[in-house]
């Protein structure tokens, strides 16, 4: 049943051998060993400064959502590194290989890089982007800020949590593996029929590309349960539907985006998975198979996700326009359902990927329209971020300008959106780089968002703000590359110049290409502010420190705990009385206001199982990659096993006792009212209404309800 | 609504999980009507078929109502789906779920069978 | 945001920290997170029943065998009453143990095994018999497609016979807990849902395939 594969195999190694190991590759080679020499050194500062315990307690186990968050985010800033180096080698391709003089270098005829080594590029550039950059920052920022957003102290799974996290680094591991063995499928990210067969690329990087998308489909799936779940069940007393925080609102929407359509994708990869590995015809081009169903399949997820990762730098957005105008945000209402809107239409326009496709006039016209409709909703949502700043007393922090700077990219990207779900215009610049300009500037939204909230909320996480020059030297010369790389790149477009050229023929264009490395020479300065943004900033993060409120003029309910946040998020749950709970406590001259008492809190206990599981789908991943059948088996066996005991030991949690609590208390709100005496009067539990005899606190006649109490009438606005 | 009703089961372990909506719900009369009706349907529809006892565009007809008669039998019966308290967030994700069941599998056929139209030689017995 | 403050409780007499809130309800937020995988499950299945029926044209048979050649609708009947069966004796171990009746559940577990064992048996002589004859995933684009998706159903199958073999093991040693009944509950919920989804198979695959 299992197809004859061309080349070697055995069955204790599967196709793996030492020819698949490129050391004679002039690129990788010494990459290899900068990266090995890199990972010894890392080793070698660990175990140097006895951290090994530390990084297992307190990061490699914990199931701590803002630590997992916070891991999530690192995974996808290296990533985003990863994706950038790729972009440059592409760009420098582009720019060196112009016309028939060009030299060549490393076997190249044309540039440096080999026709082939250049298809792995843009391939790996394009994946990683988006579900290795993109995807997990998101998941990271959702993941710390949601559950202290609705006053929740973790997620519903933290185990779960945990587990998503790490099959997520196991796909990234999966895709940094290729590159030293084997390589890489070079048939672009979202991947072509029939060239992904097995007859056409009989090589293992087609199979690398599929797994690797498999493990980050099914992290991605945990994860979105997880929100949804956490969002629907675990709000604070009070939290009502249109009380939730606007990114809650983004995320919910995005997670529904994401729980719905990433099955299409592992449909999609599952199928070629059969074509490769057992002879099924689903894609082939001969025998009953279609070339155009992969396609179909694979955008039937596509368009979801991209939604799926613009609706949270929305909600980014929309939590960073109030705060630093200081007012709140215009038409929330209308944001709710704009989010909604999106991630319903999403699910409508996914054909606009494939208008050349010849399905006709109807099916054009009807995804063309549904396409145009997407515009509707994000202009209500550009037009409210407007109104938001209109008569607001502004402050251009480096985090504004950042989102600033998302909201000018998402005008240009959304206009030539509008313009390419015309499917007249669309047949004429399909496969051109005016596409790839175009959600490129969509995608950068994204990254912008990104870094805006990255700035945002990095006291809250860390306690301490990132040093404002730096972060707005990043921003200027982040933008500079933005526009040296990406408008030569509309302008290309219109000429004609398509797409993934490892060599480009017309010479009139060289000026545009040149342009464009220059904008990456100013991208890579940029990453060079950001280093020293880190660094700065953490030498000197006691001058920085913050309270709770590190704004001054936050909104939402995260603001009103510590920072950085205790592990416990909120000592005593909150009970929310208003839309902008910690706007409106410090508009009434409550917000320092204590609980009154403490009581017992219960944990989940870390555990080591996840990231074993995590391990082990990397494991199984690589096997499957090579074909090595014992050791899939072996490790699925091994998940299957792990799964079932942990599920019979179960997880009673901890306790973490009133007194302790109260302590633990005690000195954050003492370090607290070090960095930030604006805060008024800290009232400390064990001395309520002291001067404020009105004060209630606790109330005996709460409901007791277990779960968050429904929309209340109160709650329409 | 009392508090073993509303459910404080496992916030720390301390209510009885059997006295759970979600455990008591369970009922063997549903079970047994939702097998009765989804068998009887699929008895009803394979019979027809293996007869060929109407044309082929009417026998389609037929067996996609048996079809949707036991799916909603089942979704009734056997997964609960109705919008009592403890279920209704159930519902509302089944009920956003489907349209979109709806339109990947429908968008898909129709793109396709426009495209096999322009694309394919007319042959018999396409559908 | 006209209205937004006359809706907000006075400051002076609002409560701020809820000390007697005790957290969510375990069982139920299992159970609507395990319903949710289960509904991007049946979206797995949406996409495989999409790629049928692109892939169950005349041509997508390339001129080799159809479902109607190969489809025994009485047999794959029989495979029905199976699952069905199987999740009556389901359902039946769960109005036992509305009873507290550890024997009553263990029996339905039981049942619901063996019945579904008898289930997949059957897909899997069916298959086997396919592949006797010539008819494999690599057969045509159309075989590809029907074989895939029914095999997939019966991987859900065989994965929920492992799970109620863990549950018959958790429940004997651990008895009726917080965790034990909630995975219990959310059993229940996967093998109904694989009763719900094969209604579609057997409707839409095997006997639509089997008239066409």
């Amino acid at each position: 049943m299992l197809v004859d594969l061309p080349g070697g195999w055995n069955p204790l190694l599967g196709r793996l051998a030492w020819s698949q190991i490129p050391y004679d590759n002039p690129i990788l080679a010494p990459l290899f060993v900068a990266v090995v020499l890199g990972g010894i050194a890392i080793v070698a500062l660990i175990t140097y400064y006895g951290k090994w315990g530390y990084l297992w307690k307190e990061w490699l186990t914990t199931v701590d959502h803002k630590k997992l968050g916070v891991m999530y985010i690192i995974i996808g800033l290296v990533m985003l590194f990863r994706g950038f180096v790729d972009g440059m080698m592409i760009r420098t391709q582009q720019a060196w290989a112009v016309g028939p003089d060009s030299s060549g270098v490393f076997g190249a005829l044309h540039g440096y890089l080999t026709p082939f080594h250049y298809g792995q590029v843009y391939t790996a550039h394009g994946l990683i982007m988006i579900l290795l950059a993109a995807t997990p920052l998101l998941v990271g920022f959702m993941n710390i800020i949601v559950p202290i957003q609705i006053g929740a102290r973790d997620m519903a799974y933290p185990y779960l949590n945990a587990l998503g996290l790490w099959i997520t680094a196991a796909g990234a591991a999966l895709i940094m593996a290729s590159l030293f063995i084997g390589n890489f499928a070079h048939n672009g990210w979202f991947g072509y029929a029939p060239i992904f067969e097995i007859q056409y690329s009989p090589g293992v990087g087609v199979d690398y590309w599929m797994w690797t998308l498999q493990l980050l489909a099914l992290g991605t799936t945990l994860g979105g349960i997880n929100l949804l779940v956490t969002i629907i069940k675990m709000r604070a007393p009070g939290m009502t539907w249109f009380r939730l925080p606007i990114f809650v609102w983004a995320s919910l929407s995005a997670n529904i985006i994401a729980l719905t359509s990433f099955p299409a994708l592992q449909v999609a990869l599952g199928l070629v998975a059969a074509d490769r590995y057992l002879g099924a015809h689903f894609f082939t081009a001969g025998l009953g198979g279609n070339l155009m169903l992969y396609t179909n399949l694979f955008w039937i997820w596509g368009h979801p996700e991209v939604y799926f990762v613009i609706l949270p730098a929305f909600g980014m957005m929309s939590e960073i326009f109030p705060v630093f105008s200081e007012k709140p945000l215009f038409g929330y209402i209308t944001m709710v359902l704009a989010s909604f809107a999106i991630a319903g239409v999403s699910w409508l326009v996914w054909l606009h990927h494939f208008f050349t496709m010849g399905a006709g006039p109807d099916v054009n016209s009807f995804f063309s329209v549904a396409t145009m409709l997407v515009g509707i909703p994000t202009g209500v949502k550009v037009f409210n971020w407007a109104f938001t700043m209109y008569r607001g007393r502004l402050t251009f922090t480096a985090a504004m300008l950042w989102a600033l700077g998302a909201l000018f990219l998402l005008l240009i990207g959304g206009l030539t959106g509008m313009m390419l779900a015309i499917p007249a215009i669309n047949y004429m610049v399909h496969n051109s780089v005016f596409v790839i300009a175009h959600f490129h500037s969509m995608l950068l939204v994204i990254v912008y968002a990104v870094f805006g909230s990255v700035i945002f909320w990095f006291p809250k996480v860390f306690g301490f703000k990132l040093d404002e020059f730096w972060a707005k030297t990043m921003f200027w010369l982040f933008t500079g590359g933005t526009v040296l790389v990406f408008v030569p790149m509309y302008m290309l477009g219109f000429m004609g110049m398509t797409r993934r050229l490892d060599y480009v023929f017309n010479t009139n264009w060289h000026p545009y290409l040149l342009v464009m490395e220059g904008g990456i020479v100013v991208y890579t300065l940029s990453v060079f502010a950001f280093f020293v943004l880190l660094y700065v900033s953490i030498r000197d993060r006691v001058k920085n420190r913050v309270g709770a409120d590190a704004w001054g003029t936050s909104r939402s309910l995260e603001w009103l705990t510590h920072s950085p946040v205790p592990f416990y998020n909120f000592a005593v749950t909150p009970h929310v009385n208003a839309r902008d709970e910690a706007a409106w406590r410090r508009a009434n001259g409550i917000a320092a206001v204590q609980p009154a008492k403490y009581v017992d809190i219960h944990m989940p206990n870390n555990t080591p199982v996840a990231l074993y599981i995590g391990a082990l789908t990397f494991v199984l991943g690589f096997a499957l990659t090579w074909r090595i059948w014992w050791l899939c088996l072996a490790s699925l066996v091994a998940i299957i096993v792990l799964m079932i005991v942990r599920s019979y030991r179960g997880d009673p949690g901890y306790i973490v006792t009133a007194a302790e609590l109260e302590r633990m208390e005690r000195e954050a709100i003492a370090r607290e009212r070090q960095v930030d005496g604006s805060a008024g009067e800290p009232v400390v539990g064990g001395a309520p209404a002291v001067g404020r005899p009105a004060m209630a606190y606790e109330r005996s006649d709460l409901p007791k309800t277990s779960t968050p109490p429904s929309m209340g009438p109160g709650a329409h606005h | 609504m009392s508090q073993a009703h509303h459910g404080h089961q496992g916030g720390h372990g301390h209510a009885d999980p059997i006295l759970h909506p979600e455990v008591q719900m369970s009922s063997g009369r549903g079970y047994f009507s939702g097998f009765l009706i989804s068998t009887l349907l699929m008895l009803i529809a394979t019979f027809l078929v293996s007869s060929h006892a109407a044309p082929p565009f009417g026998l389609l007809l037929v067996i996609t109502v048996c079809a949707g008669i036991s799916i909603i039998a089942q979704i009734y019966f056997l997964l609960h789906i109705d919008i009592s308290e403890h279920n209704i967030w159930n519902t509302v994700s089944l009920v956003a779920f489907i349209p979109l069941f709806v339109l990947t599998i429908g968008l898909t056929w129709w793109m396709f069978s426009q495209l096999y139209l322009r694309t394919m030689p007319p042959m018999p017995g396409m559908h | 945001m006209s209205g937004h403050a006359s809706n907000n409780p006075d400051p002076k007499t609002a409560v701020l920290w809820d000390t007697e809130y005790h957290g969510h309800d375990v069982i139920s937020t299992r159970s609507l997170g395990f319903f949710m995988y289960l509904l991007s499950d049946g979206m797995l299945f949406a996409t495989l029943f999409a790629a049928y029926g692109v892939l169950s044209y005349q041509h997508s048979y390339f001129g080799g065998p159809t479902p109607a050649d190969f489809v025994k609708p009485w047999y794959t009947f029989s495979q029905t009453i199976a699952l069905f069966l199987s999740v009556l004796a389901y359902g039946m171990g769960m109005t036992a143990l509305k009873r507290r009746s550890r024997g009553g559940l263990i029996n339905g577990l039981l049942g619901a095994f063996v019945l579904g064992a008898l289930f997949l048996v059957l897909d899997v002589h069916d298959v086997m018999d396919l592949a006797a004859h010539g008819i494999t995933v690599a057969t045509s684009g159309g075989t590809s497609a029907f074989i895939i998706l029914t095999q997939v159903h019966a991987a859900h199958i065989f994965f929920g016979l492992l799970w109620i073999l863990v549950m018959i093991y958790q429940v004997l040693r651990l008895g009726f807990t917080t965790d034990t009944v909630g995975r219990l509950l959310s059993l229940r919920m996967f093998w109904h849902f694989q009763a719900v989804i094969w209604v579609f198979v057997y409707i839409f695959v095997y006997l639509w395939g089997y008239m066409s």
